[in-house]
């Protein structure tokens, strides 16, 4: 099935530069060029693969690039195909472009928003681009790699001292102090 | 969309009025907030602001390893919390080619429709109390009670289990429990038709539920709604029948759809109805799990320290409340490199900005029942 959509998704929207990834364990995928996104879908949710459903978005972070993924469904030809483009960064900070599929699914709307959210990618065109999940006014992309924490919100401490449950931690690290070995049962409570 | 109003002549125009229905409100189930634009008693205009119960679970998955993202998975859908482990489980064993024995399989299908039983009765009696009927909540909730002890057994918990594990279930089930779960299932069969008759067949809910909310499946498509929303909409689709995962396609069960009987195609009425069929449905799968189930272990062989190797997975299963998909990209490591979910109730709720413009507010509670959206699972 891949290798088919490939050929035709090649010849139909030339430039796209469509490639299989035949996978031996779990499912297979088809990169495309990022440039043509909207292009391509447009061309699987009517034409004869009838996807007419977008599952979800992801969106993946790897050091150099940031791969998002379509999940698309058929429910008449009863298939699911995993769609991905590679957005490169520049560094760390940066947030890479694409053109959005609100167009095409209105399912896209949301999970752009939140793949946005997430993972720090701008859809072009999106209709209504905002944080979904996190407030408006949060930092940082929570799902990259590299994300750390911020130490306030709003003049809230964040992981305050006191809230954090440290019990388990101090008793393990005492029985670890006060026993050679933790494991060992001793029978103690059986007295003499 | 403000109405103008003619009077004596002159113009009297109406402005909208932003009210806020939650986050902290009764009938949205949860704590969604949705920023409704009134005129009058009439939806202009309704917003959904999701993410107050976020816990980013995705990034939470990505530091434990693959056995210990399944309590997670609980977290969110508390009330199909079996289901959600299931579709767990079932993409981390697609991915590492593993057996499930069959006796895990049937314990497995019979607690998964138990579940689903568990959450279409939840479904029903809080349907009841959105539209101002309390007691079908208590028959509703005394019945369910029964699924809870029966799972309260099996694993230690009442709503958080922890009982799919990667490669089977955790504890075995014994004869007194499979005796039980018979007789229960056995007095469902009537105690459903009347709950139906109580509830479904009454003139106010008919009022109240049917020609409200109506969803095309073009819409359906487009918003990519799965379960009892889409099957509400006539659309025959049924994860456990088009597509069988588990052992399903040994099982003989119908895919009910809705046919708009007292309304539209499509209305809140016909998702209400088709939740109530699917009951009887679940019944027919545990009644056939309980005359098949097979002696034998309950764990398949699974290492000790679980890798999954390199590549990625897209597994889609039927819950309660429609479909859950668990994108799952590994690099060969200890812990998933990336774990997304496809949750049913995060599409359903980008919906309500669809299916509420026109509507009455107390229609618009009508509409977020009947989609039955569990914010846990909305926000992860």
């Amino acid at each position: 099935m891949h290798n088919e959509i490939v050929s035709h998704l090649n010849s139909a929207v030339p430039g796209c530069n469509a490639t299989a990834v035949i996978a031996e364990v779990g499912d297979s995928s088809i990169f495309v060029d990022s440039a043509h996104i909207l292009k391509v879908c447009e061309d699987l949710a009517t034409g004869d693969w009838e996807m007419h459903t977008l599952q979800v978005i992801t969106g993946t972070d790897y050091e150099d690039r940031i791969e998002v993924s379509y999940v698309l469904c058929s429910f008449t030809k009863n298939n699911e195909l995993i769609l991905k483009v590679k957005l490169p960064k520049a560094d760390t900070n940066s947030v890479p472009e694409i053109d959005s599929v609100c167009s095409v699914w209105k399912a896209a709307d949301w999970q752009e928003r939140e793949c946005y959210d997430m993972v720090g990618v701008i859809f072009k065109n999106h209709p209504n681009l905002k944080r979904i999940l996190c407030p408006e006014d949060w930092e940082g992309w929570p799902l990259r790699k590299d994300y750390v924490v911020a130490e306030e919100y709003h003049g809230m401490k964040i992981n305050p001292e006191h809230k954090i449950n440290n019990a388990d931690h101090h008793f393990f690290k005492k029985i670890q102090e006060t026993q050679e070995d933790p494991k060992k049962v001793s029978f103690s409570w059986k007295g003499e | 969309m403000a109405i103008e109003l003619i009077e004596n002549g002159e113009s009297i125009k109406s402005d909208l009025l932003t009210l806020n229905m939650g986050p902290q409100h009764p009938a949205t189930h949860g704590v969604l907030r949705v920023e409704i634009k009134t005129d009058s008693e009439i939806v202009a205009e309704a917003i959904p602001h999701i993410g107050y119960l976020h816990r980013c679970k995705e990034k939470h998955s990505e530091n434990l390893d693959y056995r210990g993202v399944i309590p997670f998975c609980d977290r969110m859908d508390y009330l199909a919390a079996m289901s959600m482990e299931w579709g767990y489980a079932l993409t981390v064993e697609k991915m590492l080619g593993t057996e499930v024995p069959r006796r895990a399989e049937y314990i497995r299908v019979m607690v998964g429709e138990l579940q689903r039983l568990a959450s279409h009765l939840m479904f029903f009696g809080v349907y009841a109390i959105d539209l101002g009927a309390f007691s079908p909540f208590l028959y509703a909730f005394q019945k369910r009670e029964f699924i809870l002890r029966i799972f309260e057994e099996l694993s230690g918990a009442r709503l958080l289990y922890n009982y799919y594990w990667i490669g089977g279930v955790w504890n075995d089930i014994n004869d007194g429990q499979l005796r039980r779960i018979a007789k229960f299932v056995d007095e469902m069969k009537t105690e459903l038709d009347k709950y139906h008759t109580l509830v479904g067949e009454n003139k106010i809910f008919i009022d109240r539920t049917a020609n409200v909310a109506k969803l095309t499946p073009e819409q359906i498509y487009s918003y990519g709604a799965t379960g009892p929303v889409m099957r509400g909409s006539g659309i025959k689709w049924d994860l456990r029948k088009d597509r069988p995962y588990s052992i399903y396609e040994e099982f003989d069960f119908d895919v009910q759809v809705g046919h708009g009987e007292k309304g539209t195609l499509g209305d809140c009425w016909d998702r209400y109805y088709v939740r109530m069929r699917e009951m009887h449905e679940s019944i027919k799968i545990i009644e056939q799990c309980l005359d098949g189930i097979e002696e034998g272990p309950v764990m398949g062989k699974v290492p000790k320290i679980i890798k999954v190797p390199e590549g990625e997975t897209y597994m889609r299963t039927e819950c309660p409340r429609g479909e859950l998909g668990y994108h799952l990209i590994s690099d060969g490591g200890k812990t998933p490199y990336r774990l997304k979910v496809k949750s049913s109730c995060f599409t359903h709720t980008s919906m309500l900005g669809e299916m509420a413009p026109g509507q009455m507010i107390a229609d618009f509670v009508a509409t977020i029942g009947s989609i039955d959206i569990v914010l846990g699972e909305v926000d992860r």
